[in-house]
């Protein structure tokens, strides 16, 4: 092989553009030829020199304590995988054929009683459109400048006070238009009201404009996959099959600030498993909206202002496992499983969380193909349990078949 | 370059955290500013370092000592996965699908962003070297290494023979070596 020939390998090799043959070739020479070795560290050096040639940028003190929550040490999640609870839903839990894939919840507009609540929702809906690309990673409140962020969040009403406008609403019942106002109102917007509030009000930092872009994507999604006549057009993007992988959950709950109404909380993530968790994005919304509802129920109740994320796969035969878990005290623990029993009605908030356990519940029995949530419970395909002094929340969500795993999912972590 | 000792490398493959962090502070901007560059999103360049370095944590022996410099082979990491994330999107948005900004983009014009002001010396004079590099060579290295288009695709793009895109990436990539070797001396 002449010199220009192994360099030009070399550098192909490095940037990762070497056909796979050639490249297994290389990596074969590597091993026992010094000039080999010689040229590809050269490579590198060379294009470590075209790397700094970008501009020089500032990094965020946030996204150090992202990295270094890599080093923490995991949860055992031993006790909870062995209780009774998860055996039962081993032992009843089998594979649907006509696998679920999202939309099932969704209404028409014209379906909600309330004339103004629909306006509301549709106002909701075109202020976030707007204020999605001001939160955007290429925006400048991503570069440090929140000016034309707050403008705009100052001349708009509270995400707030809308939040609270819409549950002054008679919404109980088993209507589904209700239950979609109730998703929009209550899954993401208690946490993307928090930070809109707090960037209007406040000295924000780019971590408050990162976590505002993922919720006001997110409500987006949901707000459409539950009003399926709010933007067609769109709609039917959502609506196409594109696996969604894991690693999405990942990226926006890994080490972030969640807040339900003034009650705000850290995010601890441990295991995410690689690999899709739904089809399309009608399907990630419901999904979303249902880790939204975990999230929102444990926040406010956890006795050290944290909670745990989990996504397990395999655990349970066919089926994906998400898994919220904090340290509670006793009686926040009584509290919340006697709600989610609906047992009784003295707890403050009472009604809005039960709502939250009622969406989670509709879900699973879409997800599920089941009309009975009885069974469900009976199954546990969601539910509660305390070990060891926490609480642990989760749902059973039915996995993609493994024939799917190779195709390309949606995922923002490539490395794994 | 920001100078990466190997036994920060070791001390990291033994488990000790508070060596990453020691990376992280030495070299984290670098490879940010790389990310940052390819993919022109704050959000998705803050992902591509948080995953290199988890990366890093869990797969310590994916770096080889025999085979260069471990800071080296750090950037071309964060290139490789940048690039990726960069095809990924460009995919996505040639198959007609809907960007998640939806196509409405922030007049950003007048924003300075966060650039530092201040360069280290060895990376004012590779950027120097970089401008300076004749427009055709530049160009071709633009596309080769921060758009991750191979020969194929830029020889289509800017209508040259392969053989002349393999040649100015040649001719660009020495004479930034080069530059640098005469700042050293």
């Amino acid at each position: 092989m002449s010199l220009d020939s192994l360099k030009q390998q070399a550098l192909d090799y490095s940037l990762g553009v070497l056909p796979k043959e050639e490249s297994l070739l290389f990596e074969a020479l590597l091993e026992q030829d010094d000039d080999a070795r010689h040229w590809l560290a050269e490579a590198q050096e060379d294009c470590a020199k075209l790397s700094l040639t970008a501009p020089s940028r500032e990094l965020g003190e946030e996204v150090r304590t992202r990295v270094m929550e890599h080093c923490q040490k995991p949860i055992d999640l031993g006790p909870f995988l062995a209780c009774e609870e998860i055996q039962r839903l081993r032992d009843n839990f089998h594979a649907f054929q006509n696998r679920y894939s999202g939309g099932g919840g969704a209404v028409d507009l014209s379906d909600v009683r309330f004339s103004k609540l629909k306006d509301e929702v549709e106002g909701n809906y075109e202020n976030l459109l707007n204020l999605f690309p001001l939160v955007a990673g290429d925006s400048r409140a991503a570069a440090g400048d929140f000016s034309n962020l707050q403008r705009i969040l100052r001349s708009q009403g509270s995400f707030t006070d809308g939040i609270q406008k819409a549950l002054d609403y008679d919404l109980r019942g088993q209507d589904p238009a209700n239950r979609s106002v109730l998703r929009t109102a209550l899954a993401t917007m208690p946490s993307l009201s928090f930070f809109a509030d707090r960037i209007r009000e406040k000295q924000p930092s780019m971590g408050d404009a990162r976590r505002l872009f993922f919720l006001c994507r997110d409500q987006l999604k949901i707000m459409r996959a539950s009003f399926r006549d709010l933007d067609p057009a769109r709609l039917v993007e959502d609506e196409k099959l594109r696996l969604h992988g894991a690693g999405l959950l990942q990226t926006k709950w890994w080490g972030a600030e969640h807040a339900y109404f003034s009650s705000n909380g850290k995010v601890r993530c441990g295991h995410f498993f690689d690999g899709p968790v739904t089809e399309r994005c009608v399907e990630f919304a419901e999904y979303d909206a249902n880790m939204y509802c975990l999230a929102n129920l444990l926040s406010p109740r956890s006795s050290d202002g944290e909670f745990h994320l989990e996504l397990l796969k395999d655990t349970v035969p066919g089926c994906t496992l998400a898994v919220a878990i904090a340290k509670m005290d006793q009686n926040q623990h009584d509290s919340l499983q006697m709600m989610l029993k609906g047992e009784h009605n003295l707890v403050p908030g009472f009604e809005q969380d039960q709502h939250l356990w009622t969406l989670i519940e509709d879900s699973m029995m879409r997800g599920h193909h089941c009309n009975r949530p009885e069974i469900l419970r009976e199954q546990q395909a969601f539910g509660c349990k305390r070990i060891n002094g926490y609480t642990y929340l989760w749902f059973a969500w039915p996995a993609i078949p493994h024939s799917h795993d190779g195709a390309e999912a949606v995922t923002s972590n490539p490395l794994q | 370059m920001p100078i990466i000792d190997t036994d920060l490398w070791y001390r990291i493959k033994d488990g000790d955290s508070t060596a990453l962090g020691e990376l992280y502070d030495g070299f984290a901007g670098a490879m940010f500013s790389l990310s940052l560059e390819i993919l022109g999103d704050r959000w998705e360049a803050e992902e591509v370092i948080q995953d290199v370095f988890s990366y890093l944590w869990r797969k310590p022996d994916a770096f080889a000592t025999g085979k260069g410099k471990f800071s080296s082979w750090l950037l071309v990491l964060t290139r490789n996965r940048s690039i990726d994330r960069y095809r990924s999107r460009k995919r996505r948005l040639d198959r007609d699908e809907f960007d998640d900004s939806f196509g409405v983009k922030e007049d950003t014009s007048q924003s300075s962003g966060a650039e530092e002001a201040t360069l280290s010396d060895e990376r004012s004079h590779l950027k120097n070297a970089f401008s300076y590099l004749p427009p055709d060579q530049r160009k071709v290295l633009e596309l080769f290494y921060f758009r991750g288009m191979n020969h194929q695709e830029i020889s289509d793009t800017l209508e040259l023979s392969l053989g002349t895109v393999k040649s100015r990436i040649r001719l660009g990539i020495e004479k930034l070596r080069n530059s640098l070797t005469s700042l050293r001396t």
